[in-house]
C-alpha cells in the first residue's frame, strides 16, 4: 500500500527544518520558554504571598496572562517551520521535481501544512499539560491547593485560538514563500508576521483586571477566539486560491 | 499501420510577460521513440518541457500525454511522466541520502511500499550507485547526480520520460552512460523518451526523430533518417588539388550545378545538387582545366548543416 502523499510531505518537510541547527535550538527554546515563564511565575507568586484571599486574587489576576503566553509561544514556531517549507524547496532547487510529482494542490499544501502545525499544536498543549502539572508539583510540594493555570476559561482560548492562530501563520507564510526566493528573507518575513499575528493573543491579557468578573473573561476569550478563526478563515483560503505553481516555477 | 502517438502538441503557446517563449507548437511524439527537440539556448526547449509535466499552464493550445490532456488531467499527465529537469544533478534533497531521495519520490509517485525498495535497489544497482547508496546527495559526483536524478526518473516506470539536456552538465564517459542507458531502457521497456537538447552528435547518435526549434517555434521536424536523406539531396565533396587553389576554384564556380564553394588551406568545400548525376561532371571539367586533383571525397553530412541551416531561416 502506498503512503499518505501529504504525511509523507510533512515529515519530509519537518525534518528538513529541523536539520537546521538556528530552527532546531529556536523551536525548542521558544517551546520550553511558555512553561518556564507560567511555572516562574505562579513559584514566585506562591513564594511572595501566603495563603489567603490575597493569593486566590492573585491567582484569578494570573490566569489571561498564563493562558496569552502558553498560546503565542507556539505561533512563533509555526512561523519558523514553515518559512523553510517552499522557500527551502526553491533555494535547494528541489520545487521543479516536487511538483512534478502526481500531488495534488491539496495534497501539497495540506503536507506543508501538517508539517508545522503537529509540533507546534504538541508544543501548544504539551507545554499546557507541562505547566499544570509542574505548577501542581511545586504548589503541592509547599503546601498549596491544587491550582488549575490556566484555568478552564484559558483551557478553552488555547485549544481554539492557539491551533487557529498557527494554521494562520502557516497559511499567510505559504502565501509569502510564493514571493520570496532566499529562506533568510522568509525567516525574517515570518518573525514579522508571527509578531503581528500575535497581537490578537495577547488581547486577553490586558483584561487581567477580568478575572474577577468570569462573564467579562468569557467574553475576551470568545472575541479573540472568533478573531483567530477569522483570520485563520480568510488566510488559508487565500493560501489554497493563490497557489499557483506557474507562478512557483517562473519566480524559480 | 499508423503510429500510437503518445505525446501530442496541439498549438501549444506560453508567454512570460512580453516574451513569446512558446508559439502555437504543434507536434507528434510517436509511442516507443525516442525523440529529440533540438534548439539553440533560450529557444523554448525547457518551456516546452515544463508545459508537458503540468508545472507551467499555456496561455493558448494544449497537450496530451499518454491520452491524458495537461490542462484537463494534470495529475494523470504526472502519473504517468518521469521527468529529468535542467541541471537536474542540482535537484536532490542534498542532506537526504541517495536511498533517502529515492524513498521519498517513490512515495509521493505512489509507489508501494511493498515494491518500493526492490525498485530503488534495481534502479540503484542499474546505475552503478548501490555501493553509494548511504551517500548523501549533496556529496556525489556531479555525474552520479545526474544518474541518482534519472533514477528518481524512472522510479514509477513512467510511460513518458522528459529529460531536458540529459546530459549537458556531465563528462564524455558519464554523458556516454546515460546514452546507453536511454538506448538499453528504450529498447527493453519501451518507453517514450522526450529529450531537450542542444547537443547535435549526441541527438544523432540517439533519437530516431528530432524536430528544431527556435524562439518558440518548430522550424522542422522528422525521422533522423529521413531528415539525413533530405541531406543527401545535396552533397558537399572535399576536393585537394596540387598548385593553384583559386585557379581550381574558378572552374568550379563556372558549373551551373554548384551551389556554393569554400576554400579551406589548401582543399575546396563544393556543394553540388543532385551529386549522382553531377560529381563525375565536375571532377571531368577539373581534369579538362588542367587541375590536378589529389583527392575528391564525399563529406558526411550531418544534421548540424541542417541544423544551421534551419536556424539561419532556410526551413522548407
Amino acid at each position: 500500500m502506498a503512503r499518505n502523499r501529504s504525511w509523507v510531505v510533512a515529515m519530509a518537510d519537518f525534518k528538513a527544518a529541523m536539520a537546521l541547527r538556528f530552527v532546531k535550538f529556536g523551536i525548542l527554546g521558544l517551546g520550553s520558554l511558555g512553561p518556564i515563564m507560567v511555572v516562574a511565575t505562579v513559584v514566585s507568586t506562591v513564594l511572595l504571598l501566603p495563603p489567603g484571599p490575597d493569593y486566590d486574587m492573585l491567582m484569578l489576576f494570573m490566569a489571561p496572562m498564563v493562558s496569552t503566553m502558553l498560546a503565542l509561544f507556539s505561533v512563533i514556531p509555526a512561523s519558523m517551520i514553515s518559512a523553510n517549507s517552499f522557500v527551502g524547496e526553491k533555494e535547494q532547487n528541489t520545487l521543479e521535481p516536487l511538483l512534478a510529482t502526481p500531488l495534488t494542490d491539496g495534497q501539497l499544501l495540506l503536507g506543508k501544512l501538517l508539517a508545522s502545525f503537529i509540533p507546534s499544536g504538541i508544543m501548544l498543549f504539551g507545554g499546557t499539560a507541562v505547566s499544570i502539572v509542574a505548577e501542581n508539583v511545586i504548589l503541592m510540594s509547599l503546601g498549596r491547593p491544587f491550582t488549575l493555570l490556566p484555568d478552564v476559561p484559558g483551557i478553552i482560548f488555547i485549544s481554539l485560538a492557539g491551533p487557529a492562530m498557527i494554521l494562520a501563520v502557516v497559511s499567510l507564510m505559504i502565501l509569502i514563500s510564493g514571493r520570496v526566493s532566499r529562506v533568510y528573507e522568509a525567516y525574517q518575513v515570518s518573525m514579522l508576521v508571527a509578531l503581528v499575528l500575535i497581537i490578537p493573543m495577547i488581547v486577553p491579557s490586558f483584561f487581567i483586571g477580568a478575572g474577577l468578573d468570569q462573564s467579562l473573561v468569557w467574553t475576551t476569550y470568545m472575541a479573540t477566539i472568533l478573531m483567530a478563526i477569522a483570520i485563520m478563515a480568510v488566510t488559508m483560503v487565500l493560501a489554497v486560491k493563490r497557489f499557483n505553481r506557474d507562478t512557483m516555477i517562473r519566480l524559480t | 499501420m499508423e503510429e500510437s502517438v503518445e505525446v501530442r502538441i496541439l498549438g501549444l503557446t506560453k508567454n512570460f510577460d512580453q516574451i513569446v517563449a512558446v508559439d502555437h507548437m504543434e507536434l507528434n511524439v510517436p509511442e516507443g521513440s525516442i525523440f529529440g527537440l533540438l534548439g539553440p539556448n533560450g529557444a523554448g526547449k525547457s518551456t516546452t518541457v515544463r508545459l508537458l509535466c503540468t508545472l507551467l499552464k499555456p496561455v493558448e493550445g494544449t497537450a496530451e500525454v499518454a491520452d491524458f490532456d495537461i490542462l484537463q488531467a494534470p495529475v494523470k499527465v504526472r502519473e504517468v511522466t518521469g521527468v529529468l529537469p535542467e541541471e537536474a544533478n542540482h535537484t536532490l534533497y542534498p542532506a537526504m541520502s541517495a536511498y533517502g531521495n529515492l524513498e521519498y519520490f517513490g512515495r509521493l509517485y505512489g509507489v508501494s511500499e511493498e515494491d518500493l525498495p526492490g525498485r530503488i535497489q534495481e534502479l540503484l544497482e542499474f546505475m552503478e550507485l548501490w555501493e553509494r547508496k548511504d551517500d548523501k546527495a549533496g556529496e556525489l559526483s556531479t555525474g552520479n547526480r545526474q544518474r541518482l536524478a534519472l533514477c528518481r526518473a524512472l522510479l514509477h516506470g513512467p510511460k513518458v520520460l522528459l529529460l531536458d539536456e540529459p546530459t549537458a552538465a556531465l563528462d564524455p564517459v558519464a554523458a556516454k552512460r546515460v546514452r546507453e542507458l536511454i538506448l538499453s531502457l528504450s529498447q527493453k521497456s519501451g518507453q517514450t523518451f522526450f529529450i531537450n537538447s542542444h547537443n547535435l552528435a549526441e541527438v544523432q547518435r540517439i533519437c530516431d526523430r528530432i524536430a528544431i526549434i527556435d524562439e518558440g517555434r518548430i522550424l522542422l521536424t522528422g525521422k533522423t533518417a529521413e531528415l539525413r536523406e533530405k541531406l543527401q539531396a545535396q552533397q558537399e565533396y572535399r576536393i585537394r588539388v596540387a598548385g593553384d587553389l583559386s585557379e581550381a576554384e574558378s572552374v568550379v564556380k563556372s558549373a551551373d550545378y554548384v551551389e556554393s564553394v569554400q576554400s579551406e588551406v589548401d582543399s575546396l568545400l563544393v556543394v553540388i545538387t543532385d551529386p549522382i548525376e553531377n560529381n563525375s561532371r565536375l571532377m571531368r571539367t577539373l581534369l579538362d582545366a588542367g587541375v590536378k586533383i589529389v583527392e575528391f571525397a564525399e563529406e558526411e553530412a550531418t544534421l548540424e548543416d541542417l541544423y544551421l541551416e534551419v536556424i539561419k531561416g532556410g526551413a522548407s
